[in-house]
């Protein structure tokens, strides 16, 4: 079965990059903003995944911290950094 | 049984994650990305935990993967309503189809 | 297979951090620092170091990024 977790794990890289080239140069700042959300959710389910294809359990722990901490970066860009006419 | 099983829920939630980029890249506004984002993704991650919770070898094991996803939905929805929140307090309008 | 997720990986890397030092927009820079600091936690689970990428998943994508974000912020304020 380490196959297919692999193979995912590859699909949700390429997700990730192309996420990543596109948003980039996105238009606003908040789509930017957006990327690094994606980034928190797709990140844990890499690591989960590698988590299962190369045997290292503690690797499921790296996956919570990230899971958690990408929020901060959210809602520290959201309640602090993210001002002005919303276009910028 | 459970190989098939487990290798198709990791599949569909490949396919979520996908829907999610997709959603991404081409809806027209801050909202609707907000929300292909935090709803796609999210329920993406969820197939993929359950997926790799059955093979996991002990039962502690699949409940930790599990516990991550209540965890991870918690974090996103809080910061899709802080993002849209603030976004509407910007005044960034929303997007309708007949006013550009 | 586990090769092209290496390579993948190595260039996704090498173009973020480069991309951040050389990007003239300061928001900009932040989050492809955010973004960097993602791919090297998932570098160094990668490589067999849990430890390591936990530090930085919490330091380098977490902690520092929001900092970053709050700097900007204030000085944004200030300029304003």
């Amino acid at each position: 079965m380490n196959d297919i977790d692999l193979v995912v794990a590859l699909f949700l890289l390429g997700n990730l990059i192309v996420a990543l080239l596109a948003a980039a140069r996105g238009p606003t700042a908040a789509d930017r903003m957006l990327m690094a959300l994606l980034f928190g959710t797709t990140g844990t389910g890499i690591l989960v995944l590698l988590a299962q294809v190369m045997n290292i359990p503690a690797l499921v722990d790296v996956a919570l911290v990230l899971a958690l901490l990408a929020a901060i970066g959210g809602v520290a860009f959201a309640r602090r950094a993210w001002q002005g006419d919303g276009h910028d | 049984m459970t190989d098939w099983l487990s290798g198709a829920l990791l599949i569909v939630g490949a396919f979520f994650y996908a829907a999610g980029t997709l959603g991404l890249l081409r809806f027209p506004d801050v909202y609707s990305r907000l929300h292909a984002l935090a709803k796609a993704d999210n329920l993406g991650l969820g197939c993929v935990l359950l997926g790799l919770a059955l093979q996991a070898e002990s039962l502690a094991a699949g409940l930790k993967l599990l516990l991550i996803w209540p965890l991870a939905l918690a974090a996103s929805s809080a910061v899709a309503y802080a993002i849209a929140r603030r976004a509407d307090r910007l005044g960034v309008k929303p997007w309708r189809k007949d006013a550009p | 297979m586990s090769i092209a997720f290496d390579l993948l990986l190595a260039l996704a890397l090498l173009w973020s951090g480069g991309r951040c030092l050389s990007v003239d927009r300061l928001d900009r820079a932040i989050v492809l620092f955010i973004a960097f600091g993602l791919l090297m936690a998932l570098a160094w689970a990668r490589l067999a170091a849990p430890d390591i990428g936990l530090a930085e998943a919490a330091i380098g994508a977490g902690l520092t990024g929001a900092l970053l974000l709050d700097a900007y912020g204030a000085l944004k304020r200030r300029k304003a």
